[in-house]
C-alpha cells in the first residue's frame, strides 16, 4: 500500500529546511505584483550565453530577452532559433548594444579574458550586470572591478556562480552553521570528465576563438571553468577566503597544442578556520565527475550539482543509535549506506541559474546586493588567480590584504 | 513442559527490515529462534493492501470507492472503519476518513494542482464529505451517496504496527518494538538488558531547535506511539502557505499553532487516528480534550505568536520520559 505521505517522504528527511528559511528563500523568488519586465540582452551566445537563453524561457514573468550579441553570425543564428530568441534584435558589436536605450540589463557571457572590459563598459552603460564567472582573468581587474562597482551603487553586478544559488546548497551552508559536521577539518572537490573538453570547429580559423579555454591569453583552465564554484561556494559557505595556494598539473594526455593544463591540483589552507582544500580537475578519467565533500568531526556532507547527502560520524550515530524505534510525522531514511539524504521541501529542484536569475531580478528591482555578488565574485577571482599563478610557476601563492574587500 | 515460554536467558533480538507502503518497516523481537521470518511479514502486508491501499487497483478499498452503494467487507476495513467511525464520533468530525477529495482538490493528493481550490469548488466537495454518510451494516460497508470517497491512509499504518505485533504475538512473543513509517507498536523488554525500549520522538526541524538529536525519548512497557506533524508537507501559493492536513468540516487547511502531535494510546490504530484529530483542534482544544480522554498520552509541539517553538505534555506522557 502506498500513502501519500509516499511522495514526500522521497523528496524530504531529516535534513528539510526548516520553515522560516522556506519563507525567505520562496519570497526571493517570487515576483511582485507591480515590478515590471527586465528588458535582457545577451552578449556571447556560445553554450554558457544560449544556456541562460533556455533558462530565461522559463521565466519570462520577469524578463524579456530584447537583444543578442555574437560577432561569430552562426551563433547569432542559433541563438534566435530557442524560444523568444527570434524577437531580440541582434547585434555582433556589443557596443552597439550597451548604446540601446531599450536594454536594461545583459548578461556577459564572453571568454574570460574579455568579462572585465565588458562589464566595465556595461556598467558605463548603465546597464544591470549579471557576468558569467570566473568574474575576472585576474586579481588586478578583479579589484578594480569592485571599485567601479561600488561608484554604481543603484546598478547591480551578479556574478554567475549559479550552484550556489541552489535551495540545496542554501540548505549545506544552514547545516554547516547549525554544526551538523561540527569542526571540519577537510574539503575535498573534483570536477573531472574523459574527454578533451574541446567544441567542434566549423573552420581552423576560428579554433581560437571557440576553444578559447585552450588558450592561456584567453582562459583561466580549468581551475577558473569549474573548479572556482567549489572555491566560491566555501568562501560563502564559511565565510573565508584561502590564504595560501598550492598548485601543480600539466598538458598531461591531451598534448594537441593547448596551453591550458588539461590536469590540474590545488590545494588551499583556510588558516583562519583551520581547513584544508584539495580541488583537482583531470580530463582523463570520468569516475568520480562532480565530487565535493565536506568533513567535519560530527559528519560529512557529499555534494552532487542537485543532490546532497550528510554521513554522521559514528559518535554521532550513536545519539540516534540509543533508541529501539522513532516516532516523527516523517521519519528520518538512511540510504542504504548508511546517509541521510539533504532535501529542500516538496518541489523538485530547478537547475541553479534558473535561481540564480531570478534573484538577479529581485536584486535589480529591490537593488539590494545579490548573494553572488561583486565582493564575493572578486573574492573568488583572487583565488583562481593565486590557483593558477602557483600551478603555472610552480610557487606557493599567498592571499593580500589588498584582496580583503567589503 | 515445551508449552512454557522459553527461559529469558535464551531470548535472542531478531530484526526484520523492509520496505511497505511507499516508506520502511523495522522489526525488532527477542525470541528463542527466529519464529517470525520476513516471508510472515510480507504476507501479512499484502493482505493489508489487497484491503486498504488506494494505490493498488482493485483494492477492497478502491472497490468501495467505485462503487455506488458500498462492498462486502473484510476483516482489515471492517476493523478500520470501525475504529474510524468511532473518532470521527469521539472528536465531533475532525478526524474524517472521507475527507480525500479536499485533500486532492488542495493539491495534497497524487495529482499536481496548479491553484487553490475556489470557494464554490470546496462547497460542492463538502457535499460529498461527512462520516455519517458510511455505515457497516452486517457484513457490508455501504454509502449513503456515489461521491462519498473513503482514504484510510491517515490510521492504516498504525493498523498496520498492530496487525505485525498480533503476528508477533500469536507466536509466543511479548517482547518486541513494530515501526512502520514512523508508527510505532511496543510491547515488553529488551534482553539481556532487561531494559524498558526507548522511542525517540523526531524532532521538527526548525532552525531553533538543537541540531541532529532527538526531541524527546520516551520508555513504554506496552501500547501505541504515534505522530502527526503539519511541518514538513505544506503548499505554497503566493503568500499563502496552505498545511495539508484539511477540516472536513469548513473544507480549508486547519490554521493553528501546533506543529506536531504524539500520541500513545494502547494500540497504534487508534493513537494514528486520534493524532490527527488533535493536530486539527489547536493547543487549548487538544488539551482539553486530553483531560477527557484517559487513555490518551500526549506530547504536542507547536509555535507561539513571536515564532518560536514550544512544547507541552500530558502529565501521564511526562512519566514516559526517559530520564537521561
Amino acid at each position: 500500500m502506498d500513502f501519500p505521505r509516499r511522495d514526500f517522504l522521497k523528496k524530504t528527511s531529516l535534513l528539510t529546511s526548516g520553515l522560516l528559511l522556506h519563507q525567505e528563500l520562496a519570497a526571493a523568488f517570487v515576483a511582485p505584483v507591480a515590478a515590471s519586465k527586465l528588458r535582457i540582452g545577451i552578449i556571447g551566445c556560445g553554450d554558457r550565453g544560449t544556456g541562460l537563453l533556455k533558462i530565461l524561457q522559463e521565466l519570462t514573468d520577469k524578463f524579456e530577452v530584447v537583444a543578442l550579441c555574437d560577432d561569430l553570425p552562426f551563433r547569432l543564428a542559433a541563438a534566435q532559433k530557442i524560444g523568444s530568441g527570434a524577437k531580440a534584435k541582434t547585434y555582433t558589436d556589443y557596443h552597439a548594444l550597451l548604446d540601446a536605450r531599450t536594454v536594461d540589463a545583459v548578461i556577459i557571457s564572453v571568454p574570460l579574458n574579455l568579462h572585465f572590459q565588458v562589464a566595465k563598459d556595461a556598467l558605463a552603460a548603465g546597464k544591470q550586470v549579471y557576468l558569467e564567472k570566473t568574474m575576472t582573468y585576474d586579481i588586478p581587474q578583479a579589484l578594480e572591478l569592485v571599485r567601479l562597482a561600488q561608484l554604481r551603487p543603484n546598478q547591480t553586478l551578479q556574478v554567475g556562480h549559479q550552484y550556489r544559488y541552489s535551495p540545496l546548497y542554501y540548505r549545506v551552508k544552514e547545516m554547516i552553521k547549525q554544526g551538523y559536521l561540527g569542526k571540519v577539518t577537510q574539503i575535498d572537490c573534483r570536477w573531472d570528465r574523459n574527454g578533451s573538453w574541446r567544441r567542434p570547429v566549423p573552420e581552423p580559423s576560428l579554433e581560437r576563438k571557440i576553444n578559447w579555454r585552450m588558450y592561456r591569453e584567453y582562459s583561466g583552465g580549468l581551475a577558473a571553468e569549474l573548479l572556482s564554484h567549489q572555491m566560491d561556494f566555501i568562501n560563502w559557505a564559511f565565510d573565508t577566503h584561502a590564504d595560501e595556494v598550492f598548485g601543480t598539473g600539466g598538458i598531461d594526455y591531451y598534448k594537441d597544442g593547448r596551453e591550458t593544463y588539461d590536469n590540474v591540483q590545488v590545494m588551499a589552507r583556510y588558516a583562519k578556520e583551520g581547513i584544508v582544500g584539495n580541488f583537482g580537475a583531470t580530463c582523463g578519467n570520468a569516475r568520480d565527475g562532480y565530487l565535493f565533500k565536506l568533513k567535519g568531526t560530527k559528519g560529512t556532507i557529499s555534494l552532487l550539482v542537485d543532490e546532497g547527502v550528510y554521513y554522521p560520524e559514528k559518535d554521532t550515530l550513536k545519539q540516534y543509535g540509543t533508541v529501539d524505534g522513532v516516532t516523527g510525522a516523517t521519519k528520518i531514511t538512511w540510504n542504504k549506506d548508511g546517509g541521510i539524504p539533504i532535501t529542500t521541501g516538496a518541489e523538485p529542484l530547478k537547475d541553479g541559474s534558473w535561481y540564480a536569475l531570478s534573484d538577479f531580478y529581485r536584486a535589480v528591482n529591490e537593488k539590494k546586493l545579490p548573494d553572488s555578488n561583486v565582493f564575493t565574485g572578486a573574492r573568488a577571482a583572487c583565488t583562481v588567480h593565486l590557483a593558477n599563478k602557483a600551478i603555472y610557476n610552480h610557487t606557493i601563492e599567498k592571499w593580500q590584504p589588498e584582496y580583503n574587500l567589503t | 513442559m515445551w508449552l512454557l515460554p522459553p527461559r529469558e536467558a535464551a531470548l535472542r533480538a531478531f530484526q526484520l527490515n523492509g520496505y511497505a507502503q511507499g516508506t520502511t518497516y523495522a522489526i525488532t523481537y527477542y525470541a528463542a529462534d527466529s519464529a517470525v521470518t520476513s516471508a510472515d511479514v510480507s504476507r501479512k502486508l499484502a493482505e493489508i493492501d489487497a484491503s486498504l491501499s488506494l494505490y493498488q487497483s482493485g483494492s477492497l478499498i478502491n472497490q468501495f470507492n467505485a462503487a455506488a452503494r458500498g462492498v462486502v467487507a473484510d476483516r482489515h476495513l471492517k476493523v478500520v472503519v470501525r475504529k474510524a467511525l468511532q473518532v470521527y464520533q469521539d472528536t465531533d468530525g475532525r478526524f474524517d476518513a472521507t475527507v480525500e477529495p479536499l485533500v486532492r482538490a488542495w493539491g495534497f493528493g497524487t495529482q499536481h494542482t496548479e491553484a487553490p481550490p475556489s470557494a464554490a469548488a470546496i462547497q460542492a466537495i463538502l457535499k460529498g464529505v461527512g462520516s455519517e454518510k458510511l455505515h457497516l451494516r452486517g457484513d457490508s460497508l455501504v454509502k449513503d451517496q456515489p461521491a462519498v470517497h473513503l482514504d484510510l491512509n491517515g490510521i492504516a499504518q498504525g493498523y498496520t504496527v498492530d496487525v505485525l505485533a498480533a503476528l508477533l504475538e500469536s507466536h509466543h512473543i511479548r517482547n518486541y518494538l513494530v515501526e512502520l513509517g514512523g508508527e510505532i507498536r511496543v510491547r515488553g523488554r529488551k534482553f539481556p538488558s532487561r531494559e524498558l525500549m526507548r522511542i525517540g520522538i523526531e524532532r521538527p526541524d526548525t532552525s531553533d531547535l538543537p541540531p541532529t538529536s532527538m526531541q524527546q525519548v520516551i520508555q513504554l512497557e506496552k501500547g501505541g506511539v504515534t505522530t502527526s506533524g503539519n511541518y514538513r508537507k505544506f503548499k505554497r501559493w503566493g503568500a499563502v502557505k496552505s498545511a495539508h492536513l484539511i477540516d472536513p468540516k469548513t473544507g480549508y487547511p486547519f490554521q493553528n499553532e501546533l506543529i506536531s502531535v504524539t500520541v500513545v494510546a494502547p494500540d497504534a490504530l487508534t493513537a494514528d487516528a486520534y493524532d490527527n484529530a488533535l493536530m486539527g483542534m489547536g493547543l487549548a482544544n487538544a488539551l482539553a480534550f486530553l483531560q477527557r480522554h484517559a487513555s490518551l498520552q500526549a506530547y504536542l509541539i507547536y509555535q507561539r505568536p513571536d515564532g518560536t517553538v514550544a512544547d507541552t505534555a500530558t502529565p501521564g506522557f511526562q512519566r514516559l520520559l526517559s530520564p537521561e
